[in-house]
């Protein structure tokens, strides 16, 4: 592991991530998010679902040539039947391509398209930056839940220790699904998760993207 | 196998110092319009579209903070169409989104760059925010902060980024001076001994709708960046 | 036990449906119940834990097929380890398939796992329905893991993993519903068969390139098929039956 990985994972990292609550904003509306446990319960579901198949699309995106991160933007696609989730991770794609033609110059990024899904340019990102293909995966799985994690303590006014106690504790399993993404191109998904986005990107009055 | 990380000779071809059109040109002006809640921003965003309107080609990127209030009031009142207003979801940051991670902001003009390409001049509003909120140079050319009389007239004596670094300091809302008990002379001597020589307009978008003055200020960026 | 099951539907004189293969090994046996349909029967109680059912569907261009069961296929534990029951479905169309079988009840303690693929050709229509309910009346639920994956000329249209019952990560409270239904459909892209985004209580229409995937849950398995069958436009279920 290099401290690209450390860069590549912070919150602070300029590529839209702050505008994204994953869901959080409407299942706080719905009343499924209300505390820190139903936050945890939320973050573990989204980590083993979305995160798990991001962590996979990720590894597998670093490294790769432009024909297979072609193919690998349709495994994406395939993945994310939800046009609402499917724009919120092309959007936030587009950001980490913004910053990371300029953190990691490679000839890498030329490969993709304009728009790639997030953890595509998660991928080249990784590789433009010296990584390996589970370093990616576990950037994948961490941004998964920490965006989310975020959201919901700005929304629900939590407090912030806890919540990046929530988070820290979730430490193991964002472990263990970079761990079990990497070679694999696993298709989790959470219809739940699918009604939320859309529900929310119906709405006129919200805080954030998607 | 690690990149080359030589910087010394690196020339960021992304960078905005570097943004130029397919025919070379720079791309359009982006002004930002901060300030505080209440002083007015969307009213003189509003203004400058109608009084620019017809000489530039001209848009707008919102950040309204929960709703699309602010881009629904200027598709009524900016004679703007629907293409040219962007409203962008801040994630509870407004502050964030323009000056730590400008990245929704870039997009929105992005949009705007791309479905008009004569494109001249991009506003983008702030959402209502404190004293310290400021854009971040990487997102616009130059920046508009508003603060209005009724806030008190000790307002740019308090300074803060808004107030001293601004390009430009908008005083708005001089007709309500009387009313609020504010000293006009001591916000004009106040300002200027806090912003360095930059300009500070007082200006009441009551008595002037069209923002002659601050409309002036904007021409003048323009045709500074042409020359260039 | 191992189950086996082969259909090739191909184009027939007079614009019918021939049926050149019909092969049947294992727990289950095919019975042809109309012009272009066959009814799937159970032959034993089942499947049970360790059970592994192989359904090849192939239908020719110019053909139509219907595939149905005649009744709920209750999946139980196996009596020794725990060891998960299969079903794979592997369709190649390049005509029509409906494919609607009845709902699959997964006992408690059983783990069933089933998986649709489906090779698309450019013309191909495809519709196919999953109904799952965890638990018989009055038991704990079992678990239910189903993969679909739609390729259409070669193109991934839709790969999703839908993990439900004890054990499965996202099946969490207060979201973890005993009853699931899905229906997909997908025909070549043409407005005809473009459908738009539409939501309701627990359930979620998506569109695909020249189809839709509804997806319901909730606690009874009546009400979630009614929510699937709600936000599935109804043209389109009839197009192949």
């Amino acid at each position: 592991m290099t401290s690209a990985l450390l860069t590549l994972a912070d919150s602070r990292l300029p590529a839209g991530g702050h505008t994204h609550s994953g869901g959080v904003e409407q299942a706080i509306a719905a009343g499924i998010v209300h505390d820190p446990g139903s936050l945890a319960t939320f973050l573990r579901r989204r980590l083993a679902t979305s995160g798990l198949v991001a962590a996979g699309l990720a590894a597998a995106a670093c490294g790769a040539a432009a024909e297979r991160l072609a193919a690998l933007d349709d495994e994406a696609d395939a993945r994310t039947p939800s046009p609402a989730s499917r724009t919120a991770s092309r959007q936030q794609g587009r950001g980490l391509v913004r910053v990371g033609r300029r953190a990691w110059p490679s000839p890498l990024w030329d490969a993709l398209t304009d728009r790639p899904h997030h953890p595509i340019a998660l991928g080249v990102a990784a590789g433009a930056g010296g990584l390996a293909p589970r370093d990616a995966a576990s950037a994948a799985a961490y941004l998964s839940i920490s965006g989310p994690a975020t959201a919901a303590q700005r929304l629900l006014a939590m407090d912030p220790l806890t919540v990046a106690a929530v988070t820290a504790r979730l430490s193991p399993d964002v472990d263990d699904v970079a761990e079990r993404a990497v070679g694999e191109l696993p298709a989790a998904t959470d219809p739940l998760l699918d009604l939320l986005a859309e529900v929310h990107a119906a709405r006129k009055d919200r805080f954030f993207a998607s | 196998m690690p990149p080359d990380h030589n910087l010394d000779d690196y020339v960021d071809p992304y960078a905005p110092g570097h943004r130029h059109s397919a025919d070379g040109k720079p791309g359009p002006l982006r002004v930002g319009l901060g300030g505080p809640v209440g002083s007015g921003k969307t009213a003189l965003a509003a203004a400058l579209c109608r009084t620019l309107g017809a000489e530039y080609d001209l848009a707008v990127v919102t950040n309204d903070i929960y709703t699309t209030e602010d881009a629904d009031f200027l598709r009524r009142n900016a004679v703007l169409p629907d293409d040219r207003i962007e409203a962008v979801q801040t994630g509870c940051c407004p502050h964030t989104a323009i000056r730590d991670d400008i990245t929704a902001n870039l997009d929105a003009v992005e949009l705007l760059e791309s479905r008009h390409p004569g494109l001249e001049l991009v506003l983008v509003e702030s959402g209502g925010d404190n004293l310290t909120a400021s854009f971040s140079y990487g997102l616009v050319d130059a920046q508009i902060f508003v603060i209005d009389v009724a806030g008190g007239d000790k307002v740019p004596r308090k300074g803060g980024p808004g107030v001293t670094a601004a390009d430009l300091l908008v005083v708005n809302k001089t007709d309500l001076a009387p009313m609020v008990g504010a000293d006009l002379d001591v916000m004009r001597r106040d300002s200027a001994a806090v912003r360095n020589g930059k300009p500070t307009h007082l200006i009441s978008l009551r008595e002037d709708p069209s923002a002659a003055t601050v409309a002036e200020w904007v021409r003048e960026q323009i045709r500074a960046r042409v020359l260039v | 036990m191992r189950t086996v099951v082969q259909i090739v539907a191909r184009p027939g004189p007079g614009g019918r449906t021939v049926l050149p293969v019909v092969r049947a090994g294992g727990q289950l046996a095919v019975r042809r119940t109309g012009a272009a349909s066959v009814h799937l029967v159970a032959t034993a109680f089942g499947p049970l834990g360790g059970d592994d059912a192989e359904i090849s569907l192939v239908v020719e261009e110019g053909a139509r097929l219907a595939v149905r069961s005649v009744a709920a296929a209750i999946a139980l534990p196996s009596r020794g380890e725990p060891l998960p029951s299969a079903q794979r479905i592997r369709a190649t169309v390049a005509g029509a398939l409906d494919l609607r079988l009845e709902p699959t009840v997964v006992a408690v303690r059983a783990h069933h796992q089933a998986e649709l693929t489906a090779h698309l050709a450019d013309g191909a229509v495809l519709t196919a329905t999953e109904q799952v309910l965890l638990g018989r009346s009055g038991e704990e639920p079992g678990r239910w893991t189903g993969t679909t994956r739609i390729e259409r000329a070669g193109r991934p249209v839709l790969h999703t993993t839908v993990g439900l019952g004890p054990g499965e990560p996202a099946w969490l409270p207060p979201v973890a519903p005993r009853a699931y239904a899905s229906t997909v459909h997908s025909a070549a892209e043409g407005p005809a068969d473009d459908a738009e985004v539409a939501t309701g209580e627990d359930a979620v229409r998506l569109p695909l390139p020249g189809g839709w995937v509804t997806t319901a849950w909730g606690t009874e398995l009546h009400r979630v098929v009614g929510a699937v069958d709600a936000l599935s436009p109804a043209a389109d279920l009839r197009g192949t039956a």
